[in-house]
């Protein structure tokens, strides 16, 4: 029976299963596993940590489907998250989507033709000093203009 | 004006998150002296007399939350730190995390073994990716040296800390949720009561804390609880991290003790308004749920008491500045769009009213309003507040309601023009 | 008890709490009205004061069933007395003195003297708030939803909501009418998220197959993909939604829900007797739906169990006495009821009763049992009485039995002993070896079932069948009687813990059907029988009287209910 992830990701989410003092809390560490080696959750996934856990597979598409950073289907390489609640909106926020969108050739919410990079708009990050900015995977740009957004497009393959 | 960084006293340093910065300016020195000289429910009565309150939003007396803890010990205790920081304008936690997460950590310890908690939780927002290596990191290093694991300096106290990240939900801030998502199900709030003190996580007495009332912790444990509160007004003791942004010239995170005007906030620690030619419109003092100020009201001293009294609240302290480019309708409709998004639609009012408001809201601003639809902005609002599971309700009936009555000319005119007055504002796109 | 006011239907099949009707509310207690003295209590109760009225209740008593059982209704979507509390809807806030914000009736536990408020103008007001953000993203489908009529939504309001909405956007647009399980539809546009359908799944069912996906305004009910929702008890979810989200597919388009009469009954596809109502419209059963009795099941009943009424439709029925000369001689010619009691007689007479067996079965009537020994075995000497088993999978812990007879303990009460396999084994052998000459058979279809092969009835002297349908046992028959399906006549069914409980009559019989009971005893009169019953309860008094197992039995002590048996 082959497993729908690595024998490292199976291993490290069978440790996961002793770690808490109920089962269940290792679900969402799990998923981040499984994302993090697949770049996103395929439903056979969820029917495998299902398993694993002990809770159906309808359970875990409930949580899946609750938290925005799970992703459901495959992604682009770069995945640009682009905050654009209230503090960003008020530096320009909208702007720098707008030049994303132009630069990019796609609207948000979608990922380019050669799968390098998809597009998002998010809520708050929390860094709301460095408006307006966005998280590229797992980085975080701040303070940008067109500029900077270009340069940093230029240095993401 | 000046005083004695407390909260941030290592920020500035280098290599601020290794503990051999934290340890060269006396840090777990605060630890020790709780270890050696006080037990449990001692310190819960020196949190209690320090007169902390919970910085994440609530504001409720620290201490006095911990006593609600039931005396038996016949099931385990929980500590399960908030660190989801997720309320628009808020960025505080963050900065401890990254830049002195062993001021926390210590306070973490220090407060787990007043309520004789013997395995934590430090569940911090997904997207926090750098802050929680950062913190894991630190995490290692405490129990290198013994601050966390079996016998903490021979105390007899044990202490483990699991990292738990989310995945990116706003309403796992709220401590009922964090404690279904820690559970690994949906994050969504449970009925109170039961309080958390009472059946929390997997059931057992559990006490859920911020990131910044736990650093708070280790400043008490460090020099007690009389010193701190002396700092800051009678009933709103202690040093306070304050966010500011939006238009300033230097947002940014700023110490000072509760009660520092608003204005000095702004005009001195954040560099005054971004543009000179733009004066101060709104602001919003304590994270986007909280009532917003028109600039009128802004003349208000940055504590607990002092905003409850002029209609409004601390909050988290993520405050942030608009100025006259700002259409007033828009940026509530950007707001709207936020708690649409973020709401857990559990219960009928929230999960409607929310998605509601951004259609009344779209309408406004496109200039399809309705005679009427202001006041009915302000009626749903009503229907929605003090009906919800949550005070996420009240997170979206609060701007709702504060944004038409401090501007209510500004939407009815969105009415009469049948267009937004501003044209392109802030959060268009 | 609040009057029922006769303009408003009732809420159908759908269990409201208490036996509580969602009637048109009262009108509020005078709000200056003195507060009536707090009566005394025992250890373990606690009074408390609603609406004015005194109220003593169990200790541990939500508020909202403190109401109901003061007969004051606090209405309520996702509460459901059967499923754990989840206080999503947020319709039954209500007042409590000295808290500052209104709290849901159905997760507070009412405490020594809370003074409660179910009808002030701020709930009011509120109730009105809930409604109408129910409804605003709604879709306006009443004219051909299946649940108008009996639907919480549409009732509450009538009843509390402002009967008009100030929603003129575009409402959120989700999946409709798609079939979630076999025999389950989901409309995700009607649903109102109130997850009683997920609780149940969890909670009762134990099979977990639905989830609420996404969140906000975007959450909808839904299964794993490729997996549906296919439990036994599937028909459930559809019972407790108070919208309609979920529909039985069997149901659906079939009837308007206000034509229905609903008659008490009970199931007859296994052992357990599931108390249900039997709706019907113009002579047709429409649906069954669970009734609630909690010694029996509650407020469930299995989806087999659901539609165990169709094959009333689904089979050819006998609908007149059809007889034939001789078995396998010819076909079955239409004859009259005189005829055929006089050829049953006659042939089994000929046959001999040491050469005859009888066949009857575990799903007939404790009446229609009790007249087949008085006539099979005590008139006609038939002393070779064999009871068919009918079994399928397990006891599963809720309320499926293995014994899918309804009246196995019936059988035994008659005297007529329990379901043998091995002794219908050995009957089988003995017509195929032509040891037996003659047969009797009501209620069963052995050939059918495969026991039995046609062509050795065929070789038959006698072979008398009573039955509902045409069954294949039926065509074979020398003498074939009409009988009475489900739901078309009166009678006691004991289930297998011994309960006693009534079926009732719903529908006419279709052309000359008539209870088992009543052909039997004419079979006997004409052989001398002294009996004369005109009715179900006539017999059931006699063998009351005569069976100590169910001494003092009677419609009356069974009532709604059933009745457990001494000794049982």
């Amino acid at each position: 029976m082959s497993l729908p992830v690595r024998p490292e990701t199976d291993r490290q989410i069978d440790t996961l299963l002793t770690r808490f003092p109920r089962k269940g809390s290792a679900l969402l560490p799990a998923l981040h596993l499984i994302q993090g080696e697949k770049g996103h959750i395929p439903e056979e996934a969820m029917e495998y940590v299902a398993g694993k856990i002990g809770v159906s597979p309808a359970f875990v598409m409930g949580v899946v489907s609750f938290y925005t950073m799970f992703q459901r289907a495959p992604i682009g390489r770069h995945h640009i998250q682009v905050c654009m609640t209230l503090p960003c909106a008020l530096r320009g926020a909208g702007g720098v989507m707008k030049h994303l969108e132009k630069r990019l050739g796609i609207r948000r919410g979608q990922t380019t033709s050669d799968g390098r990079f998809t597009l998002s708009a998010v809520e708050c990050l929390g860094t709301c000093d460095t408006a307006p900015m966005f998280q590229v995977n797992e980085d975080e740009h701040g303070h940008l203009d067109a500029k900077k957004v270009d340069a940093i497009l230029e240095r993401l393959k | 004006m000046a005083f004695e960084p407390l909260l941030t006293r290592n920020i500035h340093k280098e290599n601020p998150a290794s503990i051999a910065t934290y340890l060269a300016s006396g840090g777990y020195q605060g630890l020790a002296r709780v270890l050696k000289e006080f037990t449990p429910e001692a310190f819960v009565e020196e949190v209690k007399n320090s007169g902390l309150r919970g910085r994440g939003g609530a504001g409720f007396p620290c201490g006095v939350k911990w006593g609600f803890l039931p005396k038996g010990l016949d099931r385990p205790r929980y500590l399960c730190v908030n660190a989801d920081e997720s309320e628009p304008g808020t960025f505080k936690d963050r900065l401890l995390i990254e830049k002195d997460p062993h001021l926390v950590l210590e306070g973490i310890i220090a407060s787990a073994y007043a309520i004789r908690c013997s395995l934590a939780f430090f569940y911090i927002r997904g997207e926090f990716h750098g802050p929680c290596r950062t913190f894991e990191r630190a995490i290692e290093e405490a129990r290198a040296k013994g601050f966390l694991g079996k016998n903490i300096l021979g105390s007899g106290f044990d202490l483990d800390l699991i990292v738990y990240r989310g995945a990116g939900a706003y309403i796992c801030g709220e401590e009922t949720a964090l404690l279904e998502s820690l559970e690994g199900k949906r994050g969504l709030p449970r009925i109170k009561p039961p309080f958390p003190a009472v059946v929390g996580l997997y059931g057992c007495p559990t006490i859920i804390n911020n990131v910044e009332t736990l650093a708070n912790v280790t400043l008490i444990a460090e020099r007690g609880a009389a010193w701190f509160a002396g700092i800051g007004r009678p009933k709103n003791t202690g040093p306070k991290l304050f966010c500011l942004s939006g238009h300033v010239k230097r947002p940014g995170v700023f110490e000072a003790p509760l009660g520092i005007p608003l204005l000095e906030l702004i005009h001195e620690h954040a560099g005054g308004m971004l543009h000179p030619d733009r004066p101060l419109k709104a602001a919003v003092p304590g994270g986007s749920s909280m009532k917003i100020l028109p600039a009128a009201k802004c003349d208000v001293l940055m504590d607990f008491d002092s905003l409850a009294a002029v209609g409004t609240a601390l909050g988290s302290a993520g405050g942030f500045v608009m100025d006259t480019s700002v259409c007033i309708v828009d940026a509530l409709l950007n707001l709207a769009r936020f708690y649409a998004h973020e709401s857990c639609g559990q219960c009928t009012p929230c999960r409607e009213g929310t998605g509601w408001f951004v259609k009344i809201l779209t309408r406004l601003e496109n200039g399809d309003g309705k005679p009427g639809d202001v006041d009915l902005l302000a009626e749903v609002a009503s229907r929605v507040e003090g009906n919800t599971i949550c005070p996420f309700g009240e997170a979206i009936a609060w701007p709702v309601q504060s944004y038409v009555a401090a501007f209510r000319d500004e939407f009815e005119s969105h009415v009469t023009r049948r267009a937004c007055p501003l044209g392109a504002a802030a959060g268009r796109s | 008890m609040p009057d029922p006011v006769s303009f408003v239907p009732p809420i159908g099949p759908t269990p409201a709490p208490h036996g509580l009707r969602t009637d048109r509310p009262a009108p509020a207690p005078d709000p200056s009205a003195a507060l009536p003295a707090l009566p005394q209590t025992g250890p373990d109760q606690v009074a408390l004061i609603i609406d004015g009225q005194a109220v003593v209740v169990p200790k541990g008593t939500t508020v909202l069933e403190a109401a109901a059982q003061a007969g004051i209704l606090v209405p309520h979507y996702c509460y459901h007395p059967g499923l754990s509390v989840a206080g999503n809807c947020r319709m039954c806030l209500i007042e409590i003195e000295k808290m500052p914000k209104l709290q849901i009736g159905c997760a507070t536990t009412a405490t020594p003297g809370m003074v409660v408020r179910t009808r002030t103008p701020r709930v009011v007001e509120t109730r009105k708030g809930i409604q109408e953000f129910l409804l605003i993203n709604h879709p306006l489908d009443c004219p051909i939803c299946d649940q108008a009529g009996e639907c919480r939504l549409q009732q509450y309001e009538a009843d509390y909501g402002k009967g008009y909405s100030r929603f003129t956007e575009e409402k959120v647009h989700h999946p409709k009418r798609y079939d979630i399980g076999r025999h389950v539809k989901f409309d995700a546009e009607r649903c109102i998220k109130c997850t009683r359908c997920v609780r149940f799944c969890d909670e009762v069912s134990g099979t977990h197959e639905l989830t609420l996906v996404e969140r906000g305004d975007h959450a909808i009910i839904g299964t794993f993909p490729g997996k549906s929702l296919d439990n036994a008890y599937s028909g459930n979810t559809v019972d407790i939604c108070p919208v309609g989200a979920l529909t039985w597919s069997p149901f659906r388009f079939k009837s308007r829900v206000w034509f229905l009469k609903n008659t008490p009954s009970v199931c007859t596809a296994c052992a357990r007797g599931c108390n249900v109502d039997v709706a019907t419209y113009r002579n047709r059963i429409h649906r069954l739906t669970p009734r609630v009795n909690m010694e029996v099941n509650r407020y469930w009943m299995c989806d087999d169990g659901r539609r165990s009424h169709e094959a009333l439709y689904e089979r050819p029925r006998l609908e007149r006495p059809l007889l034939r000369a001789a078995c396998g001689e010819g076909p079955q010619q239409p004859g009259t009821r005189d005829e055929a009691i006089d050829r049953a007689v006659t042939v089994l007479r000929e046959a001999g009763a040491g050469a005859v067996a009888a066949i009857v079965s575990a799903r007939l009537t404790l009446e229609d049992l009790y007249m087949a020994r008085r006539v099979l075995m005590e008139t006609l000497g038939i002393d070779r009485i064999v009871v068919p088993p009918h079994e399928a999978g397990q006891d599963d812990d809720l309320l499926i039995r293995r014994d899918r007879t309804p009246n196995a303990r019936g059988a035994l009460i008659a005297g007529l002993g329990t379901p043998d396999a091995a002794r219908l084994r050995e009957l089988a052998q003995d017509i195929a070896a032509g040891r037996v000459q003659g047969l009797v058979v009501v209620g069963e279809d052995p050939v059918g079932d495969g026991l039995i092969a046609a062509d050795a009835l065929r070789r038959q002297q006698a072979l008398v069948v009573i039955d509902w349908w045409r069954s294949p046992t039926a065509e074979a028959a020398q003498v074939a009687l009409p009988a009475c399906g489900y739901g078309e006549h009166d009678g006691t069914v004991v289930n297998f813990e011994g309960r006693a409980q009534r079926l009732r009559t719903a529908t006419r019989p279709p052309g000359e059907a008539e209870p088992a009971w009543r052909l039997l005893q004419s079979i006997g009169q004409a052989c001398g029988l002294a009996a004369a019953h005109d009715s179900a309860a006539g017999i059931l008094g006699e063998a009351a009287r005569s069976v100590p197992a169910i001494a003092g039995l009677s419609a009356q002590t069974m009532g709604t209910a059933g009745v457990l048996l001494q000794g049982r």
